[in-house]
């Protein structure tokens, strides 16, 4: 579900070296300059709210997500119920704070996976050259032309039990190739660099030179293609689950979504079960898009918009648009 | 010459990939799929298929045979396209389910992508043309917050404010109900009713990706001398932005095609159920949770084919378009 695909990921290659202080807190460099630009301020901004969110949903649910009570079923929002409740009476706030957690962190896993596979692999293969790139390439290009989703619907379906691990798994070994990509045409910029070249000359081995000279120096491309991954398997992740190929016993935003559709709630005029999920779930991939987006302005300044800005659009998006 | 050739072994290579994932994942899975699928069929339907029990071993695995000679079946089988008998469709044969299902995701898939293609690269096109315009500052930050939420949920939205609210679309299924498909006026009209919103949703959520790319690239454009020495000339600024500067840029965001056409084709899948639409995204979905492997085998094969179709399409539109792969 690659809906936004930045083609250009041509990042700065050292962070910034001094960071600032605010008052008595230090900021390193790399937060400074993501900071400073406004799109990213805003995506940094939405995300840190969703981890939060996530890491206090204990003590801001008001019920057990998956309690149920036959007296209160399918309720409109209200004061008592602020998102709602869900044909089992079970309330949707509850269920969407909990849920953060679960699929943050399935998204945040699979994205850190598939990262390390797609370093490694698309990196050594920069670097290495010759009939190992060719075989990468190849790869890589062969896994981005079969469509993912079909093929993660249909591995999941093989599965019996899609514990979160096993779906991590899953996402991460078919999603690796979008950052493979990326990495290994960055990594192609860097090889003939005078410091890989010196590495060469000292006799380093090439995994040393991969891992501690070439991965080092790409740590913020890393970071970046981690973003994007990120946001590509949260949808993908929810997607399975809307489908019913997750860990339907667990609670996310996915499977809410799922019993919203499968109780075709929406056919029948209660909206709530399924917009507050969508929502939760659309706010996050849009901050981690202004984040990356953001990245993107910092390292190619003829992307950054000129300071001639409409003034509807900062009424209706605030500064992070304009 | 020489590149189309080289792009010909890919994309048969990349058949042959697909091919052989499909064969080794069922059997890489813990478990063997073969036992949930025959409970699906009685004895006596069994006995009315010889050789149906075969077939399956050799698409799923579960049978006596080593690995190698189900690969050699496999591949037999697949080029004839004989996956066996959908057990959710009993006794209908999996290849016409699939033939029944197609036609209708080709329509829409095709309508949708080809759709949000031109509107997304003229949006980018023009938002990079004029920086800090109407479509700048307003329609292209719009795109990229409608494209932030994942197809389905785009998809119930359509439904329940254009479908359901409205009233203006049919909001289920691909024709009337009363109506008998065939090449008659009644059914392609139905038909083209019920497929208007399922388009909107793909193309609101597929747009916003061509939008961005499209306007990155023209802004890197518009940069160049002979962009400049267009202006210079006094050329109409309408004829600059499309002849000069904009088929230059929309090489790149052409060659990003693949993985945005593998991932509309995902989309579509999520789009098909939130419409229950019958095409192969629907029929994917319901064969992998009854455990008709056959079905979504056969539907994997022929999506993966279908993007391969698209991109050798892209990819002659490429060489017309572009003269450096032409000359090279």
């Amino acid at each position: 579900m690659a809906q936004l695909d930045p083609t250009a990921l041509d990042l700065p290659l050292a962070a910034p070296k001094r960071g600032i202080r605010v008052g008595r807190i230090p900021i390193p460099g790399w937060l400074a300059l993501l900071l400073r630009n406004s799109k990213s301020r805003t995506g940094l901004l939405i995300v840190v709210f969703m981890v939060v969110i996530a890491v206090i949903a204990p003590l801001i649910s008001v019920a057990h997500p998956n309690d149920f009570n036959l007296l209160a079923t399918r309720q409109a929002p209200s004061w008592h119920h602020l998102f709602g409740t869900t044909d089992q009476g079970s309330d949707v706030f509850s269920q969407v704070v909990v849920g953060a957690r679960r699929s943050l962190l399935l998204g945040a896993l699979a994205g850190a996976f598939a990262t390390l596979v797609a370093a490694a692999l698309g990196i050594t293969a920069a670097y290495v050259g010759g009939i190992v790139d060719e075989v990468v390439n190849l790869l890589t290009n062969v896994f981005l032309t079969i469509p993912a989703i079909p093929l993660l619907v249909v591995a999941s379906g093989y599965l019996r039990a899609r514990g979160m691990w096993t779906m991590i798994a899953v996402i991460a070994l078919v999603l690796w190739a979008f950052e493979a990509r990326i990495l290994r045409a960055q990594a192609l910029t860097l090889k003939n660099r005078d410091f890989i070249l010196a590495a060469k000359t000292s006799g380093e081995p090439t995994w040393r030179i991969v891992f501690g000279e070439l991965m080092p120096n790409m740590i913020s491309r890393i970071a970046a293609a981690f973003v994007l991954v990120f946001y590509i398997s949260l949808l993908v992740d929810s997607g399975l689950e809307f489908l019913g190929l997750g860990d339907m016993s667990a609670t996310s935003w996915g499977v809410t979504i799922y019993w919203a559709q499968v109780n075709s709630t929406v056919l029948q005029g209660e909206w709530w079960p399924f917009l507050f999920p969508s929502l939760a779930l659309g706010l996050t991939v849009l901050g981690l898009v202004l984040v990356l987006a953001g990245i993107d302005e910092v390292s190619n300044p003829q992307l950054r918009t000129e300071h001639r800005r409409g003034r509807l659009l900062r009424l209706l998006f605030g500064r992070a648009a304009a | 010459m020489r590149w189309f050739a080289r792009r010909l072994c890919f994309y048969v290579f990349a058949i042959w990939v697909a091919l052989t994932v499909n064969f080794l994942l069922p059997r890489l899975m813990p478990g063997s799929p073969i036992s949930g699928l025959l409970q699906h069929l009685s004895p006596a339907q069994l006995a009315a298929n010889p050789g149906i029990v075969q077939t399956y071993e050799a698409l799923l695995g579960g049978g006596h045979h080593s690995i190698w000679q189900d690969y050699v079946t496999y591949l037999h089988r697949i080029s004839h396209f004989n996956f066996g008998i959908s057990t959710s469709n009993y006794p209908t044969p999996v290849s016409e389910v699939v033939g029944r299902t197609l036609p209708y995701s080709i329509f829409l898939v095709g309508v949708a992508f080809i759709l949000s293609f031109l509107i997304g690269t003229g949006v980018g096109m023009v938002a990079a043309w004029r920086r800090g315009g109407f479509t700048d500052n307003v329609v292209v930050p719009a795109f990229m917050t409608v494209s932030a939420f994942p197809a389905f949920v785009l998809a119930l939205v359509a439904l329940y404010f254009l479908g359901l609210k409205a009233g203006w679309f049919p909001i289920q299924h691909a024709y009337d109900s009363n109506i008998v498909p065939g090449w008659n006026w009644t059914f392609v009209s139905s038909a083209f009713r019920h497929a208007q919103l399922p388009i909107i949703a793909i193309v609101a959520a597929y747009t916003g990706g061509w939008v961005l790319n499209m306007r990155t690239v023209m802004i890197n454009t518009i940069g160049e001398d002979y962009v400049g020495m267009a202006k210079a000339k006094g050329l109409k600024d309408r004829r600059v932005m499309t002849r000069y500067a904009g088929r230059n840029a929309i090489l790149p965001p052409l060659n990003g095609f693949a993985a945005q056409f593998a991932g509309a084709v995902g989309g579509l899948v999520f789009i098909e159920i939130v419409f229950s639409y019958p095409g192969v995204g629907y029929t994917l979905q319901s064969a992998v949770l009854g455990n008709d492997y056959p079905l979504a085998q056969a539907i994997l094969v022929v999506l993966s084919v279908c993007v391969i179709v698209a991109n050798l399409i892209m990819d002659v539109l490429n060489f017309v378009l572009d003269p450096r792969l032409r000359t090279s």
